[in-house]
């Protein structure tokens, strides 16, 4: 069954066609990888499906539901959550602080109850903690709680970007190059992370370039190569498309790949 | 014994006991130091509650803001005109100076949708100089000549009671999910959309409490003083309140107390200089930002430093809040 | 065409007033470029440069065009200063320690001259003989034409040093990125020194030229005429050389406009006015970089 559809999707920048007519579906459950050469549109995918872009044209939707022009915050609350390629944690805040502000979308409080710190706040508030936690200590990081994100090493700070798009328990999870920046035992280790996330029921739609990752991990990949969806299958079919291999390596004959 | 601290009613009841208290001693201070420092403290007072507001603005929620005063002299007007014009009685007077600073609040929060940095900085001010124009011509205030007649009803208990409420309630916001989601909008605000903190709600949020803050000041200023006048409100005054916060550490309330105690004092502490005051005071906020450029609190995390201390009976009960 | 004639007249008002606004702006502006700060205390080197060139007009072999060099030089002397004193420390930390810093030293700056110069307004000797030129029915000074030459000709100078010079190359170098530009061996250290002369330099010129033209300089002049400079370098777009020239101009013919349309107690508002109903519609400003959004 389909959870994310994304219905002939199409967004320009002034003359430039960034995604052009893709449609892709996204299985409930599956790890589903975007590769491509860089500048193909894999990130431009994702903050499309995040409301940050709206396209120009095409409708995506959730499980039936359509997410154009619904506000970026309310994404979350409909069940996807991401972490991004260049990391954007809250730095100057702590590793629990930061999960916490995660589970944002599953909190009920206002102003009401922040100044009246009713015993029903509380509850809330302890439950967001408990699941900050529990979510942390999925991902390994539950040591560094009181820490300062800033603090953290790179491969802990993309965990912990995992963390804090998790706890909010979404249906479909956006890794933004998981893996980038990462030495291979860490890489490993992720590999692993990922698999349990989806065991968990969370479906997983990731962009990356690390290749024994993508094919170690994904159960299907998508291919984009100028904003086109060039092929689609298992890696094995991937691995051996024609299309796939030109837009990596190039034809053969002597072509820049080179834009402008 | 911890069970019963965790309770609402226990709690409540500790609240009212240290506004009861603050009530009590700040009457007791009232009695017996000399009015010239009771003036001081007046001051520190007001300026602090103003300051948590902005506080809660620029240092909290990372907007910055160079309008502060604007608020303020709209709940100072506001307020003077409930009590004098309209014989309200002085709290309802300081109330009302609050919601209709918090309403401009909204207003001003709006155009921060769309402006950021700088652009919000030079549209806030901008604001400021507006109203303060507004103040002059208007015939209510009495224009630039001033507004005269109001009666100096806010005493000394009444200033330390409010700022020690405000104090709590803006402790109290930190620490919930309002206060993490505006802490979140500072850091990092795609991100913070990306995890569902709808970025407008909070920001304009922050600019109805931090100007009602500013409101009640400003109207406890009007109490204070009797006469107020459009120049009191000028750029100057809101930089007189941004020092405060950024120089006592942005975001850190401790640091919003120390910074509003030194930076009220310290032109009154300077006055032997007579004629050099405004020189050294100058030369002080240029030397405090070289050695200490995160403020004087900056970096300095209270909470957390508790936190990491009571680390290991914390573990022990995970999930408990605090 | 009475009504034309009179539109043509505040025009040249207008221009005059805004020239001043725009060399000023020009100072927050390239600041703002280059290091990314608001220099506050620029208010206060116009004011510092009206009253040198006070200084130096009140020595009587000194003619107009000396005093306006020796306060341009003053000030740029006094920026460079000022850079290295208050903000250089800073440079690593946030940009509202700079600007408390800057706001510091802004204070500093008019409670000396307070101190050193009396609070009072002072007039300014006549340098030179004020005469009118009528063209047709409208009227402008010589002043109003010194005034908009000088500032036309900085401007065009300062235009033709950061496009086409070595040391603008760099400036415009450090404005996209500091660390790029100082691996390519750029000073970056030296880029900014000179940005803050040439800046300081055309306020403290704004601030001799608004001396002759106003009669009048006081401590604090620089607060008022500063706030509206950054107006105008907000409004031409922050960090853009034409948009503080085109911004300084706007404010001033609103102002000007203002006072024409018999509302002249609300002159200091309208700057503010146009301000925030321009960056509402164009958040960056009229000639500001749309800011890229990049996830």
């Amino acid at each position: 069954m389909s959870l994310l559809t994304l219905d002939n999707v199409t967004i320009r920048f002034g003359g430039l066609t960034a995604v052009d007519t893709v449609n892709l579906e996204i299985n409930q459950g599956e790890i589903l990888a975007l590769i491509g050469p860089n500048g193909a549109g894999k990130s431009t995918v994702f903050n499309l499906i995040t409301s940050i872009y709206q396209p120009t044209e095409g409708t995506i939707s959730l499980a039936g539901k359509s997410l154009v022009r619904i506000p970026t915050h309310k994404i979350a609350e409909m069940g996807i959550t991401r972490t991004f390629q260049t990391i954007r944690l809250f730095s100057e805040l702590s590793v629990l602080d930061n999960v916490k502000i995660g589970a944002h979308c599953r909190g009920k409080a206002g102003l009401f109850q922040a100044f009246t710190r009713l015993p029903g706040m509380k509850r809330e508030e302890a439950e967001i903690e408990e699941k900050a936690i529990k979510a942390l200590e999925f991902l390994d990081l539950a040591t560094k709680c009181e820490e300062m994100a800033k603090n953290l090493s790179y491969g802990e700070q993309r965990r912990l970007e995992i963390a804090r798009a998790l706890v909010s328990k979404p249906k479909l999870l956006l890794l933004d190059e998981p893996a980038a920046g990462m030495n291979p035992q860490e890489k490993v280790v992720l590999m692993e992370m990922i698999r349990r996330i989806r065991d968990t029921g969370i479906t997983i739609f990731l962009v990356e370039h690390d290749m024994k990752l993508v094919m170690g991990i994904s159960e299907r990949i998508a291919v984009l190569d100028y904003g086109k969806l060039i092929a689609e299958g298992t890696p094995l079919e991937v691995r051996s498309n024609n299309a796939v291999i030109e837009a990596y390596l190039g034809s053969g004959k002597f072509k820049s790949r080179i834009r402008r | 014994m911890k069970k019963l601290l965790n309770n609402w009613i226990v709690q409540v009841l500790l609240f009212l006991s240290l506004l009861g208290l603050t009530a009590y001693g700040s009457q007791m201070i009232n009695d017996i130091i000399p009015p010239y420092f009771l003036m001081i403290a007046f001051f520190i007072g007001i300026n602090l509650i103003m300051a948590l507001g902005l506080n809660l603005i620029t240092g909290v929620t990372g907007q910055l803001s160079l309008g502060h005063a604007a608020f303020m002299s709209i709940g100072a007007y506001s307020s003077a005109i409930a009590t004098v014009n309209y014989d309200l009685p002085f709290l309802l007077g300081v109330l009302i100076g609050g919601l209709i600073a918090s309403v401009f609040g909204v207003i001003i929060g709006f155009p921060t949708l769309r402006l950021t940095g700088d652009y919000l900085a030079i549209a806030t001010l901008g604001f400021a100089e507006i109203v303060r124009v507004q103040f002059t011509n208007m015939k209510i205030t009495n224009g630039a000549i001033g507004f005269l007649g109001i009666e100096g009803s806010t005493t000394f208990p009444i200033v330390m009671t409010i700022a020690v409420l405000t104090i709590c309630l803006m402790v109290w916001l930190e620490n919930s999910r309002n206060g993490r989601a505006m802490l979140a909008i500072r850091e990092d605000e795609v991100a913070s959309s990306a995890v569902g903190i709808n970025t407008t709600l909070y920001k304009i949020q922050a600019f109805a409490i931090g100007a009602f803050c500013a409101g009640v000041g400003g109207a406890l200023f009007a109490h204070t003083t009797t006469f107020i006048q459009p120049t009191d409100f000028g750029f100057q005054k809101s930089v007189d309140i941004l020092s405060i916060v950024v120089l006592g550490g942005l975001g850190s309330i401790p640091g919003t107390i120390i910074g509003a105690i030194v930076l009220t004092a310290a032109p009154e502490i300077l006055r032997p200089l007579s004629n050099y005051r405004m020189i050294v005071y100058g030369l002080l906020l240029v030397v405090i930002m070289i050695f200490r450029p995160y403020g004087l609190m900056g970096g300095v995390n209270l909470r957390q430093a508790l936190r990491r201390a009571m680390m290991f009976p914390k573990k022990k009960q995970a999930g408990r809040e605090e | 065409m009475p009504i034309l004639n009179n539109l043509m007249q505040q025009l040249v008002n207008g221009l005059a007033l805004g020239s001043i606004y725009a060399l000023i702006a020009l100072g927050y502006t390239m600041v703002y470029g280059i290091i990314g700060m608001i220099n506050f205390a620029y208010g206060e080197i116009f004011m510092f440069g009206a009253y040198a060139g006070l200084v130096l007009a009140l020595t009587n072999y000194v003619n107009v065009y000396v005093a306006l060099l020796g306060a341009t030089f003053i000030t740029m002397v006094l920026g460079v200063v000022i850079e290295r004193v208050a903000y250089r420390p800073l440079r690593r930390s946030s940009r509202l320690s700079a600007l408390i810093s800057a706001i510091g030293v802004s204070f500093f700056l008019s409670s000396l001259m307070v101190r050193v110069k009396g609070p009072n307004t002072r007039g300014f000797p006549t340098l030179f003989e004020n005469r009118i030129f009528e063209i047709g029915d409208f009227q402008i000074t010589i002043y109003q034409i010194v005034i908009i030459g000088v500032a036309g000709l900085l401007m065009l100078s300062l235009h033709l040093f950061v496009t086409y010079s070595k040391m603008g190359r760099a400036m415009r170098a450090c404005a996209q990125d500091q660390d790029a530009a100082s691996l390519m061996g750029v000073n970056i250290d030296r880029v900014i020194s000179v940005t803050f002369a040439i800046g300081s330099g055309l306020a403290g010129a704004a601030g001799v030229l608004a001396g002759i033209y106003f009669n009048a300089v006081q401590p604090y002049m620089g607060l008022l005429a500063g706030l509206k400079a950054f107006a105008a370098a907000v409004l031409g777009g922050i960090g853009s050389i034409p948009g503080a020239m085109i911004g300084g101009l706007v404010i001033g013919l609103t102002e000007i406009l203002g006072v024409t349309v018999n509302l002249s107690e609300y002159k200091d508002a309208f700057a503010f006015a146009i301000l925030i109903l321009v960056l509402l519609f164009k958040p960056s400003g009229i000639m500001g970089r749309k800011a890229n959004k990049k996830v």
